[in-house]
């Protein structure tokens, strides 16, 4: 037994002293004191770095800190600023204007930024109609003029302009891959314009970002900002509380409650107009969902019973608003109000009445109402959504409902990106999704006309019409304020247009809520909410906090540190041996205490 | 004269058998973990039979439960609190019992029955037959059961049936290893031979003499083999693979994880259904050793 | 040990992974609907690059062929790109193994060490309180769902008293070399090592105990007590050892269940290793990323059990069977 022992103690003391010359020499210097890098956690992975690829909120935070625009728009309420471009001036129908860019700006790998990049973003996005910039380029055409000099022509009156806040990319960079490469491109290179640019991106742990020396604000005063992700919004906040991380975005409803009474943290309730929606599916896609959701007097029924408010205090304490209307924007005014008779209430009564009118009738008195004559049984499939906190508690009380009416559903679990393709592919009945709409309305609005319809099988993904609802009355609509200068006018057309959609009872919006964040306030400073008084400080539109972010002035930091060139979420040889010498000296220890006892034995 | 010979031989069979299990009876009897076993599992059966009684069922679905607040302790809502949608703890706890309960036992049985007949079948047939079953039983047994369960189910997709069938076909080669051996020392006994020179059938010979052989072996196992079927579909529930429309222990767990139970410090969301897992698992293996040491021979000449 | 034996045992868990690798193809083909349309979810695929695809993956011949190009693919340790993050998934697994190695590795090394010692504990004394208290502790833990113990050390150490991480493996911010690096691993690590090591060691208690007690029976060992010799040493120099052989077929198979042992846990844990990557694969499903780690766990069991045949062969000399 000595022989055990004595193997262990050797291999112990190896391992120690592989440890002690060992780890993976990196060029790590802790700075004492000073906190350089900002971490915020959030739940939602950033899908791509690549803007024509992308679609998450996570990855839209990750372009607002890499990459800066042509203007900008103000923390305040979101008014038009100068970014990349100084000053600008528009022809007199309103239909050209020239922007003048900043002198001597760059891009972070040294290359000149100039009106170049700017005309090939606008032309290319345009030409292959990249999904995160169409909206916003679709009708227009840029030449540089000069170095600093770009001018934008749109073929039609264009109410969005002169905002131009679609991401510039480099086209040193871009301009090596052609239509087909471009969607394989990871953009991993870190060639950026805003505040900071990538330096390493491990999906699903962290996305790390290092201060950009060629920023047109001048270089940030933090070394580096992380987002990290977390599988699980509740370790999440517990992380914040240990000073693991700096901030929180997505907090669920009851830890904000908790940490509004934490000293040293503070809680944000941010409104951008997000919302949360019951979509059923609409037929016009790909593939037609049950045949009962094509009968508008079943969705009506279905509408009256879902208890909206229920949803609010339940699944999201009281942190959100009941909606009648889809919110296209951040601006509370685009959306419009309803009277009580344009509403569904929630009316379980009403609801079975109308599906005993429609002749759905539960024929086998197995509790599951069937189609007209005894057919099919309304059996739905409920898609819920793997990433979200809400998703299974909104499922628990909407199929509960449902049930209650007599439609049974089946639940099938996917991740975000398998949900997308299922609804393209239109293999779903219902789900619950949401949006954060942007600040001018047209781009959401776009997402809901007949052109954004799944229509290729090859492609399934290439869509953003999720309520896969074909209605030419609202294209029309769509297609007048698109090109409506006066703004009164304007928001009459979208209200009409929601309330049309609203009424269809395929696209249910049942509430917004605010963005719930949490930020310690012991360590930086420069939190900016966007906009001001009620918008979050992160994640915002343009989030203008990471250009503000300064470490806490009088600042005696505890555990600060710089990471240089680290493999972060990986694990090296050097550290697994140290670790199973710890545990083998260990086990050696007890071995030898158990094997030598001498005093008790020697008694028997 | 014949008939009644043959009515005696039968009721002394009859006879003899009654007299083995009374005497194992209270053999077990004398053992304190495998009695105490025996009561936690008639607690927890009687609780899964009476679940009517104790809980109301309604109080599963949230949309049902809308009065409750949510999220609390045990002081303030007897008698084990709410969970995030206000849904009774107590409820959730009683009536999923019987999920873990009845897919445990299926799942097991399931096992034994495919298990037993390899085993019987590989171990009489011996030589050729016999070797290629066992290769396949070791096959089943190298793929690690989690992957493959995980695998099936999110192919089968997750209803409770399926979660019994992964279990089952997944359970059954350590059940047939152990029975193949049995019968092979069965084999050697002097009577089975006897019974071969009588002109007794392979199938007879299976059926008569070598299946109460085992009988015993297979009970002692399968009361063995009920705790890891338990344990295994709390964790293909808490990975997301429990059927969702029924309340189980481990969904609960899977639930009050996903859902902030640790960092609300809930503690009565997640500490009752793993106690009553511990418990349930714990007193099948007590009942289990104990039969094991009353029926497996091997065991009899060593008693602790 | 002669070289017949183990050229039987090494053809024979060959075989054993030829017949893993063809369940793997049928398992995951058979759910598979369009493997190329997959590959590119959230990508838009032109008609030229899908064809391309369709024939580098040898998707566009009879079953047969598919079978075929599968079978090269394995060989060549090609196991597909993952959905999600488009890299090769072999790679993906290499990137991941060494954190679940760290974790099971270690835990498996504490869970038999401490088992065994506790069921030596529990053997000698065997009747006693101290045994009765030992083998009640071992299996009640060994009762416990994995993850269900370490939902319970989490909230203890991680949130209520703050001792430990709630996760990970490690601080994005820590110093990424030398002793820093490895207080910050090991900081991570204690927890999910912990709820492991407790969890498991009760097989090894119990399994010891009885093996133990079973080997003090034997005359040899009434000889050495006849002779005179100490308790301990009798203990420790003849009934341990000999009744250590069932326990290390055990340590060695329990090993090899390393790779697949801690997807629960390792959830609860966020420890970014083969586990959670498992779990993460399952919410796409991500089917290439499945499909390799599935063929990774089932050779890692084959080796350590091909390993455990070995070590019994060699240690035992009552066993020298053909």
């Amino acid at each position: 037994m000595r022989v055990v022992g004595g193997i262990l103690a050797a291999l112990s003391a190896v391992a120690a002293l592989v440890l002690a010359g060992g780890g993976s020499g990196g060029t790590a210097s802790a700075q004492d004191g000073e906190r350089q890098v900002f971490t915020v956690g959030y739940w939602q992975d950033v899908d791509s770095m690549n803007v024509t690829v992308g679609v998450t909120v996570a990855a839209y935070e990750a372009w607002n800190i890499q990459y800066a625009t042509l203007t900008d728009k103000s923390a305040k309420d979101f008014s038009v600023s100068p970014g990349l471009a100084e000053s600008w001036e528009g022809s007199d129908d309103g239909k050209t204007w020239t922007y003048k860019l900043r002198p001597n700006l760059k891009w972070s790998d040294g290359k000149p930024l100039t009106a170049e990049d700017i005309a090939y973003t606008v032309n290319r996005s345009r030409k292959e109609e990249w999904i995160n910039h169409s909206a916003t380029v679709a009708n227009l055409t840029a030449k540089a003029i000069d170095p600093t000099t770009v001018e934008i022509k749109s073929s039609v009156p264009d109410p969005k302009l002169p905002v131009m806040d679609v991401y510039i990319v480099p086209k040193h960079v871009f301009q090596r891959y052609d239509e087909n490469a471009i969607l394989k491109y990871d953009a991993q290179d870190g060639v950026g314009s805003g505040p900071y640019v990538l330096e390493e991106f491990k999906k699903g742990q962290f996305i790390r970002f290092r201060a950009n020396p060629h920023y047109w604000r001048g270089e940030p005063p933090l070394r580096a900002v992380v987002i990290r992700n977390f599988n699980n919004a509740e370790t999440m906040v517990a992380a914040l509380r240990r000073g693991e991380i700096d901030a929180a975005h997505g907090v669920t409803g009851a830890a904000y409650d908790r940490l509004k009474g934490d000293d040293g943290i503070e809680v944000v309730e941010g409104n951008q107009g997000a919302f949360q929606e019951f979509a059923l599916n609409g037929g016009d896609g790909l593939k037609k969902g049950h045949p009962a959701l094509s009968d508008p007097l079943v969705r009506q029924a279905i509408a009256h019973a879902i208890d909206k408010q229920t949803l609010v205090d339940r699944v999201e304490g009281g942190h959100a608003e009941v909606a009648d209307t889809i919110a296209p924007s951040a601006n509370p005014e685009w959306m419009p109000e309803l009277s009580d008779d344009e509403k569904y209430a929630f009316d379980l009564e009403r609801a079975n009445q109308l599906l005993d009118q429609g002749g759905y009738r539960d024929t086998d008195g197995d509790g599951v109402r069937e189609m007209p004559g005894g057919g099919q049984p309304l059996r739905m499939r409920y898609a819920v959504r793997s990433e979200s906190p809400v998703s299974q508690p909104n499922a628990e009380f909407i199929t509960g409902w449902l049930r209650d009416i007599g439609i049974a559903t089946t639940q099938r679990t996917y991740d975000d990106g398998q949900l997308t393709e299922v609804i393209g592919k239109g293999d779903y009945d219902m789900f619950v999704w949401g949006w954060v709409p942007f600040v001018d309305p047209d781009p959401l609005l776009s997402y809901f006309t007949c052109s954004q319809v799944s229509s290729d099988p090859d492609n399934p993904t290439d869509y953003y019409n999720d309520a896969n609802w074909c209605d030419p009355g609202y294209d029309r609509l769509y297609k007048q304020q698109n090109v409506e200068l006066d703004r009164a006018r304007r928001i009459e057309i979208v209200h009409e247009m929601l309330k049309r959609f609203a009424r269809t009872g395929v696209y249910d919006a049942l509430y917004t809520y605010p963005d719930l964040q949490a930020y310690r306030t012991d360590r930086f400073e420069g939190f900016v909410r966007q906009p001001e008084g009620i918008g979050p400080v992160l994640f915002s539109n343009t989030s203008p906090t990471y250009a503000s972010l300064k470490p806490l002035s009088e600042d005696a930091g505890a555990a600060g540190t710089v990471a240089a060139d680290s493999d972060g979420g990986g694990i090296g040889t050097g550290a697994i041996v140290g670790i199973a010498a710890l545990a083998l000296a260990l086990a050696a220890a007890a071995w030898w205490v158990v094997m030598r006892r001498r005093t008790a034995d020697e008694r028997e | 004269m014949s008939s009644v010979a043959v009515a005696s031989a039968r009721r002394i069979a009859w006879l003899r058998r009654r007299r083995a299990i009374a005497g194992a009876w209270s053999q077990y009897r004398r053992s304190r973990p495998g009695m105490i076993g025996l009561t936690v599992l008639a607690l927890f059966v009687a609780m899964a039979l009476a679940a009517p009684l104790l809980a109301d069922e309604s109080g599963l679905r949230a949309v049902n439960v809308i009065g409750n607040e949510p999220w609390s302790s045990p002081a303030d809502f007897a008698p084990l609190g709410t969970d995030r949608l206000g849904r009774s703890i107590w409820t959730q706890v009683v009536w999923g019992s019987r999920t873990s309960l009845l897919v445990g036992l299926a799942a097991t049985v399931l096992a034994a029955l495919i298990g037993m007949t390899v085993g019987i079948v590989a171990g009489f047939y011996g030589r050729r037959a016999g070797a290629l079953l066992m290769r396949l039983t070791e096959w089943f047994l190298v793929i690690p059961f989690l992957p493959l369960a995980i695998v099936l189910a999110a192919v089968l997709g997750p209803s409770i049936r399926n979660i019994i069938l992964v279990i089952g076909i997944t359970s059954w080669p350590s059940m047939a290893r152990l029975v193949r051996a049995q019968v092979l020392t069965l084999k050697e006994r002097l009577y089975v031979d006897r019974s071969r020179a009588l002109g007794a059938s392979r199938a007879h010979l299976m059926a008569r003499h070598i299946l109460p052989g085992v009988s015993g072996l297979i009970l002692a196992s399968t009361t063995l083999t009920v705790p890891v079927a338990i344990l295994s579909e709390t964790t293909l529930s808490f990975l997301g693979f429990g059927d969702p429309s029924r309340p189980s222990w481990g969904k609960m767990l899977e639930e009050a994880f996903a859902q902030g139970a640790l960092t609300e410090e809930a503690w009565w969301w997640y500490v009752p259904p793993g106690v009553c897992i511990v418990l349930v698992v714990l007193a099948f293996t007590l009942v289990g050793r104990a039969l094991e040491e009353i029926l497996d021979p091997r065991l009899r000449e060593r008693s602790t | 040990m002669s070289t017949r034996i183990v050229l039987g045992k090494l053809l024979g868990s060959l075989a054993t992974l030829a017949f893993v690798v063809v369940f793997n193809f049928f398992l995951f083909r058979v759910v598979e609907q369009d493997p190329v349309a997959n590959l590119f979810r959230g990508r838009n695929l032109s008609d030229a690059q899908r064809d391309e695809l369709t024939r580098e993956f040898g998707l566009d011949g009879s079953k047969l062929e598919q079978f075929w190009s599968y079978i090269q693919q394995t060989v060549g340790l090609n196991f597909g790109r993952s959905y999600v993050t488009n890299q090769p998934v072999i790679e993906e697994i290499a990137d991941k193994a060494p954190a679940t190695i760290a974790l099971v590795g270690v835990s498996a090394v504490l869970s038999a060490v401490f088992g065994i010692l506790i069921g030596v504990l529990a053997a000698w004394r065997r009747g006693s309180k101290r045994d009765y208290a030992a083998t009640t502790l071992t299996m009640t833990t060994y009762s416990m769902p994995d993850f269900w113990l370490g939902m319970l050390l989490l909230t203890l150490f991680a949130v209520v008293l703050g001792w430990f991480p709630v996760g990970g493996i490690s601080d994005p911010n820590a110093p990424d070399a030398g002793i820093g690096k490895l207080l910050d691993h090991g900081e991570h690590l204690v927890l999910p090592a912990l709820t492991l090591t407790v969890a498991y060691l009760g097989e090894y208690a119990l399994v010891m105990r009885s093996s133990l007690i079973e080997t003090m029976r034997e005359d040899y060992l009434v000889l050495a007590r006849a002779k005179g010799l100490r308790d301990t040493l009798v203990r420790n120099r003849h009934a341990v050892p000999n009744a250590l052989l069932p326990v290390v077929t055990l340590a060695a198979i329990n090993f090899g269940l390393v790779l697949s042992g801690a997807i629960a846990v390792e959830t609860i844990f966020s420890w970014p290793g083969l586990g959670l990557a498992t779990y993460e694969a399952l919410q796409g499903p991500d089917l290439p990323m499945l499909q390799g780690l599935f063929l990774v766990f089932s050779a890692s069991v084959i080796l350590f059990n091909l390993l455990a045949d070995l070590v019994y062969v060699a240690l035992d000399p009552r066993v020298r069977v053909s």
